[in-house]
């Protein structure tokens, strides 16, 4: 047998970082001192913010400076792209930038994978190669057909929680996804009505298989949406996120909302610190969005523990607009 | 190629279908049986091997699993329904008797309860009928719903112990629940019409789905959502879609013909229509919307 990679998580560990999330935070067992003294503060994994205009022919660059920039070792491996795609609207703009994806695609095969797919699993629409067709995914990423995985109509293996944060006990999951090295999160820079915000934590909703759970998988909204936001987030915590933030959508997201140029690229090691840090961008508190909190613990979210590379978050931040409801989200500078 | 002679060169080894390449899944395979027994041309080994796979996706509750290797039972048991009933293989009763109890949580008296006490407003038209949910413990959306009043309906009309009121019952709500789950724009999208004051679009599939269901029913709301659909129908590009409105336009005595774009002749008039993606789902529906402009109908006759 091979030696573990880095990208390997076994299954003990799995269920180690399961049971220390359940507990609080994945970095939590190990900051506490005592009970009576407040928690240390642990710098979190770095993020890289990139200003990026357009989805132009620089984005296959931008991709592999991150690559590089975050050590991600995946020569040999396989790995899983899992852009966001919702509903096709020409008015707006609700899915994940196939220009993007293609340039991450291109970018891991050249970093040595040895197997790059992209697969996702639409919440709605049940036909989703017709989805992808619109979105642009066949005209811009060559092949795309024979590179895709229907997530809601993959194999299955059931996958038990260990202390779930939600009412869900277990959950049937894709083996595309749990068979993969390094799982990539990849979506749309979006307020969420009522999530807040639906980052790469939000996106791993489409892991869900439909032809197991349905369209909507609304089991999940039972057994109370952030909850499983953070227990998804559990089950794949080596999770690397790219999030599109060139177009993002703000107002009634995920779906009806009005484009937003945010010209940026978002990423890292971290889907919290990745998803607070786009939260910033956004102009939305990241400590009142309850996924982040559930994720984080007793881990202080806050913005100097979050070691950033590229661009300041107040050189590219763009106050999204905010249903009158999510005013309270606002974030206070 | 004939739909049936597609269809038979991609059965499983084991009996079933898969969506496209892989695993049996029961949807798929459903359709396709269905589609075998419409075209009328035989293949009774290959539909006893498909039938033989189905059974074993059925659960001691009496309901389908999605496929053989998931435990809980759902929505795909009213697919079952939709066979013929001379396609044997399986516990037909107590499929019928799980249809008939799955409700959607959201009109639970304990869900009710808490809406109340909330201060929600649980009175609307869209929380008042009991429709189907896609999986047990979870509420109610416009898919399972239309399918299980097709297969509802289709039992009501075979007679015997199964045209009982509470049938009846559940096929009446099932179609009000319909009709109140329409969206602004007369079509039907999964079942969610309205989110924080911004009505949603619909779909074509699932507005030409709800049409199917809806046969028969004679309210304003059904012709908005005929002209709905065909202004659907001149503009999908999705194969699925395109089916699934013939069907659903067909049912209410509408002659639809697929949009020109696409690369794939409608084996009855000749049309074109989106050419899809090469799925089994994609081929069965076609093959049944040609069979029902055909004038023979899968989902409603016997």
């Amino acid at each position: 047998m091979s030696p573990k990679t880095p990208l390997e998580p076994t299954r003990r560990e799995w269920t180690k970082a399961a049971g220390m999330a359940a507990a609080g935070g994945v970095a939590a067992a190990a900051t506490l001192e005592s009970c009576s003294q407040p928690v240390r503060l642990q710098a979190w994994a770095p993020v890289s913010i990139y200003r990026a205009a357009t989805y132009s022919e620089e984005l296959y660059g931008l991709v592999r400076r991150i690559i590089a920039e975050h050590a991600l070792d995946v020569r040999g491996k396989r790995v899983v792209l899992k852009p966001n795609l919702v509903e096709f609207d020409a008015r707006t703009v609700i899915n994940t930038n196939p220009k993007l994806v293609h340039a991450a695609l291109e970018a891991f095969r050249a970093a040595g994978a040895a197997d790059v797919r992209i697969a996702e699993g639409p919440g709605h629409r049940r036909v989703t190669l017709d989805l992808a067709d619109a979105g642009g995914y066949f005209a811009t990423v060559p092949n795309f057909e024979s590179l895709f995985t229907d997530l809601n109509l993959d194999e299955t293996t059931k996958v038990d929680f260990v202390r779930p944060l939600s009412k869900l006990k277990s959950l049937y999951l894709p083996n595309t996804i749990l068979g993969c090295d390094l799982l990539v999160s990849m979506p749309k820079l979006k307020t969420h009505h009522w999530a807040g915000a639906t980052l790469s934590m939000k996106n791993l909703f489409g892991l869900v298989p439909g032809g197991v759970y349905g369209w909507p998988k609304n089991v999940l909204h039972w057994a109370g949406i952030p909850q499983c936001i953070a227990d998804l987030h559990t089950l794949f915590p080596k999770t690397f996120a790219i999030v599109d933030g060139i177009v993002g959508m703000e107002g009634n997201g995920p779906i009806q909302g009005t484009p937003r140029t945010a010209g940026v690229v978002v990423a890292g090691a971290s889907p919290v610190s990745v998803d607070a840090t786009c939260c910033r961008i956004m102009g939305l508190e990241p400590a009142r969005i309850g996924y982040l909190q559930l994720a984080a613990g007793v881990q202080n979210l806050g913005e100097e523990l979050i070691p950033q590379h590229g661009e300041r978050i107040d050189s590219v931040a763009t106050s999204f607009a905010l249903l009158p409801e999510l005013a309270g989200l606002r974030l206070s500078r | 190629m004939l739909y049936s002679e597609d269809l038979l060169g991609r059965q499983n080894a084991d009996g079933g279908w898969s969506y496209f390449r892989g695993g049996s899944w029961t949807e798929p395979t459903c359709y396709a049986l269905l589609a075998l027994a419409a075209s009328g041309t035989g293949h009774a080994a290959e539909v006893r091997r498909g039938m033989s796979w189905l059974q074993r996706c059925q659960r001691r509750d009496g309901g389908f699993a999605p496929r053989e290797s998931v435990q809980e039972s759902t929505w795909v048991t009213a697919l079952t329904l939709l066979l013929p009933p001379d396609t044997q293989g399986f516990d037909r009763s107590r499929a019928e008797a799980w249809t008939v109890d799955q409700t959607g949580r959201e009109s639970g008296w304990v869900f009710r309860l808490r809406l109340w006490m909330l201060g929600a407003d649980s009175s609307s038209d869209s929380m008042s009928f009991d429709g189907w949910p896609w999986y047990p413990g979870a509420a109610a959306w416009v898919g399972p719903t239309a399918l299980s009043v097709l297969a509802l309906q289709k039992l009501a009309k075979r007679g015997g112990p199964a045209s009982r009121s509470d049938l009846k019952k559940r096929i009446d709500q099932g179609v009000s629940y319909l009709l109140a789950r329409r969206c602004r724009d007369g079509g039907w999208n999964h079942g969610s019409t309205r989110s924080l004051g911004y009505d949603s679009d619909s779909y074509p599939e699932t507005t030409g789905l709800a049409l199917l269901a809806l046969h028969g029913v004679h309210d304003p709301k059904v012709n908005e959502g005929l002209a709905r659909g065909e202004q659907q129908l001149a503009v999908c590009p999705s194969s699925e879609g395109v089916s699934w409105l013939r069907m659903g336009l067909g049912a209410h005595g509408r002659a639809p013909r697929a949009p020109a774009a696409g690369s794939v002749a409608n084996q009855v008039d000749g049309s074109k229509a989106p050419a899809g993606h090469g799925g089994v789902m994609e081929i069965a529906l076609a093959a049944l919307a040609d069979s029902a402009q055909a004038g023979k109908n899968p989902f409603l006759d016997l």
